[in-house]
């Protein structure tokens, strides 16, 4: 290797490395903050200097004002994220699958005008969305929430899986049609396995747009007891001496299942089952 | 097993017609291969037979039944895709069995069908393999399988072998020949190589620009080749072709090129005198002459061992020779060179067609 070449390696890693730390630094702070016991809050330490769990046990225990429903809180983000993931799924899926392999007439256009719908950002929609919700008397249900992220993960989801639909083979759909096939059978018996991988990337990703929502989970619902728990911790900053390491312990559960579901799925993310199905 | 009758089948793509008019027909158990340069429509019109593609206009019948609005499945037909299209996420025999499993056959039958059809394939040992687990030959055969498994009364095939090696090919051309003459299947197959066409086919169908050029076995095609396209299409190397003037006088009928040529044709040569002609001969058809041949000056001698191909030049126009025995050619040397006056093919140089005496 020459000195040329390792120099740019090590230009390329040190950037790396900054970037690394950078992305970490709030996350680290969280995170000490976290387990540092009140009185030190703004101490400033690299590392406190009596870490503590107290701050989780007051989370877990809904030991506090804000905190009264958390259980239940964590449990609509939980519902809601799912419930927005298995619907974006059956839609993107059917509709990729009429798409891209039944090649339904205007299919294209639709996949394109999915895409167009990006051209408004959602904040622009927030009141008529929220009429929309109030005129089929959905406000303050967490099914209004739900549609709602549906109709924002839907078109992105469609047009990302036609990208990987287009990809398998149409032979293969032929080949399942010789093969006696009908269409609801090809959907179920090859389109849904190889395009697993990219349903759970899709799936990862409705689940997070959904987890991490807060505006529309602000405004659409009220109830202490319905609302998500990332507006359960909005709540915490309308007073001025918010309990901040409160705060932080809940955000860091709150971090937790995405990070876990990002863990487990990381392999669905990269393989590709195809291999193998046609001579490249 | 079924005949299937192809009549009057053309193809459209929106205003573009790319089949004008076929009409095949294929008695039960017949291997037929569909022959033609690239683009010509040959897939379009097997795709049509499979159900794969709508039919524009014509009828297209596989044993009695008129198949036109029959949905593919229901044609009892399988087919072998040139890239093999197996399902990557089932093992070999899930592949096998898939077609038994739709049409809700019991697993004992699945089981039987597909052990018989991979003893038959000498696939056996790779029943539990995924298709990425398989190299080309393998899943070649794989593709084969899931075909023959369930009997169907005609086997398609689209270019099957031409994802595969040279050596593999030929090997592969044999099984599948054998394969047939076991099952007694009717079979079509496609493909651009003549002498897959050649090697494979009971009979062989020339297709050019969606139209078919001529029907006919191996051999006809070769000995008594419809018109110009066939003759150049059927042989490898080429047949050679020279135009010139028929000439006749007398008993004694020769065509004459710009050159100044003198090419000799046998007695029974059918056109007129002063009719332009287009004279054939391939090139296993070539003789040495002594004085009294077509003087040639020899450019390149390729020895292949078998035979000895002689490439020539004929006063500007280049033919070529193929010899069995070794003759010891050298480059640049000037020899004589006769075609067998019987083996000469003549040709109407404006419509193509062969000029029959
Ligand atoms: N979907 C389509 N739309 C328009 N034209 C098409 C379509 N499919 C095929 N064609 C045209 O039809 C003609 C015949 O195509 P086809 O695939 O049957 O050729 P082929 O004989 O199988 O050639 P190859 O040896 O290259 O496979 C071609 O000119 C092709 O461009
Ligand atoms: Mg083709």
């Amino acid at each position: 290797m020459s000195l040329r070449k390792i120099f740019n390696e090590a230009r390329l890693m040190l950037l790396g490395i900054v970037i690394f730390i950078w992305t970490l630094i709030p996350i680290y702070h969280l995170f000490v903050m976290s387990i540092t016991p009140r009185v030190e809050t703004f101490a400033g330490a690299l590392w406190p200097s009596r870490p503590t769990l107290e701050n989780y046990e007051t989370v877990v225990k809904q030991g506090h004002y804000y905190l009264e429903h958390f259980w239940q809180q964590l449990w609509n983000s939980a519902f809601v994220a799912v419930m927005v993931c298995a619907i974006t799924l059956a839609i993107a899926s059917t509709a990729t699958f009429a798409i891209s392999r039944l090649r339904v007439r205007g299919g294209r256009l639709v996949s394109n005008m999915a895409l167009a719908t990006y051209l408004i950002p959602p904040a622009f929609l927030a009141i008529p969305m929220y009429k929309v919700m109030g005129v089929y008397g959905l406000l303050n249900t967490q099914w209004s929430l739900i549609l709602t992220m549906v109709t924002f993960a839907s078109p992105y989801a469609i047009w990302v899986l036609k990208q990987y639909a287009d990809k398998l083979p149409y032979e293969l759909d032929e080949a399942a049609r010789i093969d006696g096939a009908s269409p609801l059978q090809i959907f179920r018996l090859i389109y849904l396995p190889l395009m697993a991988p990219s349903l759970v990337a899709i799936g990862t990703y409705a689940l997070l747009l959904a987890w991490n929502e807060y505006l529309y989970a602000f405004l659409l619902l009220s109830a202490d007891k319905d609302i998500t728990l990332a507006v359960a911790l909005g709540h915490f900053l309308t007073t001025d001496d918010a309990p901040f390491n409160v705060l932080m312990a809940t955000g860091a559960v709150y971090a937790l299942p995405p990070a876990a579901i990002y863990y487990v799925f990381r392999r669905y993310m990269v393989s590709g089952l195809t291999a193998g199905a046609v001579k490249s | 097993m079924a005949s299937v009758s192809v009549e009057a089948v053309r193809k459209r793509y929106g205003a573009l017609e790319v089949v004008h008019g076929i009409d095949i027909v294929i008695p039960d158990g017949e291997f037929v291969v569909l022959v033609g340069p690239s683009g010509c429509g040959k897939s379009t019109l097997l795709r049509m037979i499979a159900g794969l593609e709508e039919i524009s206009g014509g009828i297209i019948r596989i044993g009695e039944r008129v198949v036109n609005e029959v949905p593919s499945k229901d044609r009892d037909i399988a087919m072998v895709f040139q890239n093999y299209a197996l399902y990557p996420h089932m093992t070999v025999r899930e592949n096998m069995g898939f077609s038994l499993k739709l049409r809700g056959a019991g697993t004992s039958v699945i089981v039987e069908q597909v052990r018989r059809a991979a003893e038959i394939l000498s696939l056996s040992s790779l029943l539990d393999r995924y298709p990425k687990q398989l190299s080309g030959g393998q899943r070649q055969r794989v593709a084969m399988g899931r075909a023959i498994v369930r009997n169907p009364q005609v086997f398609l095939f689209d270019e099957p072998l031409s994802n595969l090696d040279a050596k593999l090919r030929v090997q592969m051309r044999t099984e599948i020949k054998a394969l047939h003459q076991k099952l007694k299947t009717t079979s079509i197959y496609v493909t651009h190589d003549q002498i897959e066409a050649m090697t494979m086919a009971d009979r062989i169908v020339v297709m050019h620009d969606g139209i078919v050029e001529q029907v006919g076995t191996p051999l006809d095609l070769y000995d008594r080749p419809a018109n110009l396209f066939v003759a150049g299409f059927i042989g490898s190397p080429a047949i050679n072709l020279l135009r010139g003037t028929l000439r006749r006088d007398g008993g004694r009928n020769w065509v004459a090129t710009d050159a100044g040529i003198d090419l000799p044709l046998g007695g029974n040569a059918g056109g007129k005198d002063g009719q332009a002609v287009v004279y054939g001969f391939r090139p296993e058809h070539l003789a040495l002459g002594n004085d009294g041949g077509l003087p040639v000056r020899v450019d390149v001698v390729e020895p292949t061992g078998a035979s000895t191909f002689v490439y020539a030049d004929l006063s500007g126009a280049q033919i070529c020779g193929v010899f069995t025995e070794r003759h010891g050619f050298h480059s640049g040397e000037t020899m004589h060179l006769m075609p067998q006056l019987d083996r000469v093919h003549l040709f109407d140089a404006g419509t193509g067609h062969r000029l029959v005496g």
